[in-house]
């Protein structure tokens, strides 16, 4: 009886601070926007809509991700800047962004953002600054005030006209061409990923972790190396 | 099913469910992704309910379990006492997971689940090693 209590309590303890724990997000991150690296990173690199690099580069990678999803923030902090240095800027892989949003909210709004940055040739910038600046899932915090931020920070992007460009049939045609694309493909997770000889088609590449170690193997047979 | 027999199962139990928990904790601190058939692993382990307190739930079943493992390998009343209030705690806690994962993270882990059944083969085990204790005359 009493060990039956004790649990009891216990269980309830841990419970309530789950409960506790999960509730008390904040609706903004505290504003880190910078964009200096991330500038530099993509600096000189043709951009095109959701693309990024040349477009005769001989593979194709493509990244589902949603802006809300912790892991794809990991593969952008770990992976990415060596992706981008290693394999897109000398002309090996074009980098093409396929944002889905089943996270919740703030996922859409962020997408929504990222694809309208897009229709100026700076998706790349405002996703890698969308996941440095990365809130808790569903909290309210992809604001209009962050979003001017990081879009200020993006040189060269008209803000107002991005804001303008959020809702547009456009930018929802991209994302309804991202779900038929990973419903396709049997997408089941975020980050995920599908490689091919640019032109061809694509395949799900099984990527082992999410530094650039994991995805250098495919990438490297692709391109015959 | 004598002591000694319940002692075999939970430590059988505890050690599947110290594996499962190993691996979950293994994937989170080396950024491997996990091996999942359900599709909703990652989410689940990304999700706010991932943490208790800041320590990642992975890390507290795997110590649940060990402390498990460790009063498998003793019949005394303390031993059988403090696993099933640890089991019995883990079990409840577990519903509580299966219940975040259908009906608020929206996502199954699978690891986590068949850890959340072990958990609760666990706590059945351990009350029955307290309730079939030699009782003092």
């Amino acid at each position: 009886m009493i060990v039956g209590a004790i649990a009891i309590a216990v269980a309830a303890a841990m419970i309530t601070t789950s409960i506790l724990g999960s509730s008390g997000d904040s609706p903004a991150p505290p504003s880190t926007v910078a964009g200096s690296e991330t500038t530099t990173l993509l600096e000189g690199i043709p951009q095109r809509g959701p693309a990024m690099g040349t477009p005769d580069a001989p593979v194709t990678l493509v990244e589902f991700a949603d802006l809300q999803c912790p892991f794809c923030r990991e593969w952008s902090q770990q992976a990415f800047p060596t992706v981008v240095r290693d394999y897109v800027r000398p002309g090996k892989v074009r980098l093409v962004f396929r944002g889905l949003h089943f996270i919740g909210p703030d996922s859409e709004k962020a997408l929504r953002f990222a694809l309208a940055a897009g229709q100026q040739q700076k998706l790349w910038n405002a996703v890698d600054l969308l996941y440095e600046n990365q809130g808790s899932e569903n909290s309210g915090w992809v604001t209009d005030e962050l979003l001017r931020e990081i879009g200020g920070a993006i040189p060269g992007l008209d803000v107002d006209q991005a804001f303008a460009d959020m809702p547009t049939a456009a930018v929802t045609a991209q994302m309804s061409a991202a779900e038929d694309l990973a419903v396709g493909l049997s997408v089941q997770e975020t980050p995920s990923f599908a490689a091919g000889k640019t032109g061809d088609g694509l395949s799900l590449v099984n990527v082992s972790s999410l530094t650039a170690d994991g995805i250098k193997p495919a990438l490297d047979s692709l391109l015959g190396q | 099913m004598s002591d000694r027999a319940l002692r075999v199962l939970v430590g059988s139990l505890a050690t599947v469910g110290a594996a499962i928990a190993g691996y979950l904790v293994y994937t989170r601190y080396t950024n491997t992704r996990i091996a999942c058939a359900t599709g909703g692993c990652e989410i689940v382990q990304s999700s706010k309910y991932a943490e208790l307190s800041g320590v990642p739930v992975a890390v507290l079943g795997l110590a649940a379990y060990l402390f498990l493992l460790a009063t498998a390998l003793s019949a005394s009343e303390l031993a059988r006492a403090a696993g099933a209030i640890v089991a019995v705690a883990g079990a409840a806690f577990s519903l509580y997971l299966v219940y975040l994962q259908v009906a608020v993270i929206d996502a199954i882990c699978q690891w986590c689940v068949i850890s959340d059944v072990v958990m609760c083969l666990l706590a059945v085990a351990c009350v029955l090693r307290v309730a079939r204790a030699p009782r003092p005359t």
